[in-house]
């Protein structure tokens, strides 16, 4: 939904755009990787010296009060506006932790190397998914997971700019979301150099393709050039029969597992987009297997 | 024995990061015992460890020895730990044997169709020669079994040490990694 507003409304980091708006109407709700993928895309507007504007119609009572929940404004630059009024307190200091379904932002920057946030993370997958037959595996893979994509933001991470990481259960649609968002350089530029010489084949592909192509492979046990991270992240998550959705500059997938074992997996693609930097990553798990 | 939660700051092996400073620490300990050849580290206490953090420690260091110091592993329990290590010593081509209750496990690569029974062969025991092979398999030429031998430890799967043997020439004794 958001994708579509943001298309809708044209490139913000387009040439000519001095000014760009966000409003929230009433009754509009955000879940948490659309929320760390609008932080990240406001402070990068911010960034390049635009004049940012959150307009939330229905003030703390509505998106504003579950944004400021989950730590938005305390990531949000301080030049951005935020209609009626910044919060005035942060709720994610004050209640931090206090939810077993919620891992509040996290802010990803090498430079101060939060040592426990992959841990925390998949504790919260432990106590979400503990009905599941499996989830002992899934919290170590999910661990694996999280360090690879958040290691992975550090070694990318070539701008001022930090990446995020958050997690929220929502137990009346049976799963949890979680997000991993950054502003440094794309995973594409990172993979690309190195397929010149080991996949000829691969480095031959359209960006959107490639990354369809990543992720078929990283769930073949026989890849032969698997387990660099994100490879190596995917094909955990899809074992575990999570969805996964990626943001690159200007492509989406969303990738959906075969649930059966005669259906194949799905990839939905989307190309052309208005220009997001970075990659930012959203896993989907199923609380009850 | 090294165990390797002695050389991380805490049970999480976490970035390529930490993993080249782990690494440091590894390199020193094994150069500084010139005549230990093989090296069983334990994995007691490593509650995690991530791909990138497997390839640049463990992984990197038996490929830099390949063929002459040989590193293997045990008390490795955790699947998503072990899996960790193998899909991390798959991409650098590099064999890694998991030592559990007497049973050898291959990580990483794995031998050719030619070569995996040698491999068995030489897993079962301490120290073999081709000659040894050779008599328990029928139709195999001491020249093709050596050729087997030698490329296991070219890639490797086992370490080797010349000897004399009864002929007066060079021989080459094949030792299990672990």
């Amino acid at each position: 939904m958001m994708e579509a507003a943001i298309q809708r409304a044209g490139d913000p980091h387009g040439a000519g755009v001095y000014e760009v708006a966000f409003r929230f109407p009433v009754g509009s709700k955000l879940m948490i990787d659309a929320a760390i993928r609008l932080l990240s895309l406001a402070n990068q507007i911010a960034a390049t010296s635009r004049r940012v504007q959150l307009a939330f119609d229905e003030g703390e009572v509505g998106t504003m009060g579950y944004l400021n929940r989950v730590g938005f404004f305390d990531h949000l630059t301080r030049e951005i506006e935020v209609a009626p009024t910044r919060p005035t307190y942060s709720a994610a200091s004050v209640h931090r932790g206090g939810n077993a379904g919620l891992v509040e932002i996290a802010r990803i920057n090498k430079d101060y190397r939060d040592q426990s946030l992959p841990g925390r993370l998949a504790d919260a997958v432990k106590r979400s998914c503990a009905t599941r037959a499996d989830i002992q595996e899934l919290t170590g893979a999910a661990w694996t997971i999280f360090a690879e994509l958040i290691d992975n933001v550090f070694s990318h991470s070539r701008t001022p700019l930090d990446g995020y990481a958050a997690l929220q259960v929502y137990p009346r649609g049976d799963r949890l979301v979680v997000a991993v968002s950054d502003s440094g350089v794309g995973i594409m530029e990172t993979l690309r150099p190195a397929l010149h010489n080991t996949s000829p084949y691969l480095a031959q592909l359209s960006d959107l393709d490639l990354l369809v192509e990543i992720f078929r492979q990283g769930i073949s046990r026989h890849g032969s050039d698997r387990g660099d991270g994100l490879r190596g992240s995917a094909a955990k998550a899809m074992k575990f029969q999570a969805d996964l959705d990626v943001r690159l500059p200007y492509q989406r997938v969303r990738l959906i597992p075969a649930r059966g074992a005669y259906a194949p997996n799905t990839a939905h693609c989307f190309d052309h987009l208005p220009l997001m930097w970075g990659t930012h990553i959203g896993f989907t798990f199923r609380l009850h297997g | 024995m090294i165990a390797l939660r002695d050389y991380m700051d805490d049970g999480q092996g976490w970035g390529r990061e930490q993993g080249r400073q782990v690494f440091q620490r590894l390199l020193d300990a094994v150069e500084a015992v010139q005549d230990c050849i093989v090296f069983r580290v334990s994995m007691r206490g490593v509650d995690r460890a991530d791909i990138s953090f497997a390839s640049e420690t463990l992984v990197e260091l038996a490929r830099r020895f390949r063929g002459q110091k040989g590193f293997c592993l045990v008390d490795l329990s955790d699947p998503d730990v072990k899996e960790n290590y193998e899909a991390a010593a798959a991409r650098k081509v590099q064999p890694l044997i998991v030592w559990t209750r007497g049973a050898a496990l291959v990580l990483g690569a794995q031998p050719s169709q030619g070569t995996r029974d040698a491999l068995d062969f030489a897993l079962q025991r301490p120290r073999t020669r081709a000659a040894e092979f050779v008599a328990e398999r029928s139709g195999m030429t001491i020249a093709n079994a050596s050729m087997k031998f030698k490329q296991l430890w070219e890639q490797g799967f086992l370490l080797r040490e010349e000897s004399a043997a009864d002929s007066g020439g060079v021989e080459y004794v094949y030792s299990r990694i672990g």
